[in-house]
């Protein structure tokens, strides 16, 4: 397996063939009428499966799914704005010198575009973005915990962004430009997630064996908490308002709970819980 | 919704979501984060039970850590309006 100082020059490298400009890469139409065709795949949409789903008629359907993908790129875009900043400050240190750092300003390039492009298109038909919930809490960290914990929140909103990506990319059912931009970001995505699991792999490698049971036990329920966290977002009641349906909280409340709404949470993890059990930074599966 | 339900609706949420026995916040200055009773990640799910009971959304980024410092803390920061109970 290569390392990520191996991998960095061949990803820069991929980064560059195929370098991609945000403001000319595609066709954005004048609106989007929510209710006239699939915004998101319907199996996707966050209260799939449940009663609260099948109440709604097809048209209303159409509606949520389109607030939900608003949603979505809302949540990898504020996903993806710590993850810049935090780039940003690991670049040119001494673990990072040389082609890592280089490849680092490809990442940071691509995530920007990929910022600039959910934010068109959230602002463009929907006329905002779902603001995140999320309150920077002071807190301590064991050494090293900083790092390995900001490579988890990197790789949990790419990992989990990556699994909507691919399920939409190729899909004929739903908007063209959304299937067009879950590939554009999906064909980014590929190369840093494969940099991320390498790199904090590594960075894992080097702390983890110096913490204490207590540390890695705090780590291990931190990081529990925080994937089910992220899943919390794709509940938002502000969508349930926006697409007209009442008692938002209670809707995100049953569907958190819907064992069909767990299923597919569980089944979305399974590439980032497998690769965090491999690694050694969960001992058990999370309920989620 | 009153002063007084709005506080006992805090409590129980809080107590509830920790499971902390009711003695770890029987007042309303008894602190929150300091005492682990929520952790930051638990307040994402506070701040939306917070807005279906303002049925409103909360502006995060006017909002600054020490607002979770207590019940009385939350009710001045997100319930300003809110009058008391009248007396039976």
């Amino acid at each position: 397996m290569a390392t990520a100082l191996e991998l960095a020059p061949r990803l820069s490298d991929a980064s560059t063939r195929k370098i991609w400009d945000v403001y000319s890469e595609f066709d954005w139409v004048d609106t989007i009428d929510p209710e006239e065709g699939w915004s998101m795949l319907p199996e996707l949409v966050s209260i799939y499966g449940t009663d609260a789903w099948d109440a709604l008629s097809e048209t209303e359907q159409k509606r949520l799914s389109f607030y939900e993908i608003v949603n979505f790129f809302s949540f990898v875009l504020y996903g993806e704005r710590p993850l810049v900043s935090g780039l940003m400050n690991r670049m040119y240190r001494k673990n990072t010198m040389g082609d890592i750092t280089d490849y680092l300003h490809h990442f940071i390039d691509e995530e920007n575009k990929h910022m600039i492009m959910f934010g068109e298109f959230c602002n463009r038909y929907a006329g905002k973005i779902y603001p995140e919930k999320k309150i920077l809490m002071p807190r301590e960290y064991a050494k090293g915990e900083e790092d390995v914990s900001f490579f988890c929140k990197v790789l949990i909103v790419e990992e989990l962004g990556d699994y909507y990506n691919l399920k939409m990319m190729s899909d004929k059912t739903i908007h063209p430009l959304v299937a067009r931009i879950n590939k554009v970001h999906h064909v980014d995505e590929a190369r840093h997630l494969s940099f991320g699991r390498e790199f904090l792999r590594e960075v894992a490698a080097q702390h983890i064996p110096e913490w204490t049971d207590e540390e890695r036990g705090t780590f291990q329920n931190w990081l529990t908490q925080y994937l089910a966290s992220c899943w919390g977002d794709f509940y938002n009641p502000a969508v349930y308002k926006d697409a007209g349906i009442e008692n938002g909280y209670k809707v995100r409340q049953m569907a958190m709970q819907h064992p069909t709404c767990r299923a597919f949470r569980d089944e979305a993890s399974a590439k980032v819980v497998d690769y965090f059990m491999d690694v050694g930074l969960l001992s058990e599966r999370p309920a989620l | 919704m009153d002063d007084k339900t709005i506080r006992e609706e805090l409590r129980v949420w809080i107590l509830e979501r920790s499971g902390a026995p009711a003695d770890r916040l029987s007042r309303d200055d008894q602190p929150i984060l300091d005492e682990g009773l929520l952790s930051s990640l638990d307040v994402v799910e506070f701040i939306l039970f917070i807005e279906s009971l303002r049925e409103e959304e909360v502006d995060i980024e006017n909002i600054e850590p020490e607002v979770f410092t207590n019940i009385d803390s939350l009710v001045e920061a997100f319930f300003p309006d809110v009058k008391s109970a009248p007396a039976p």
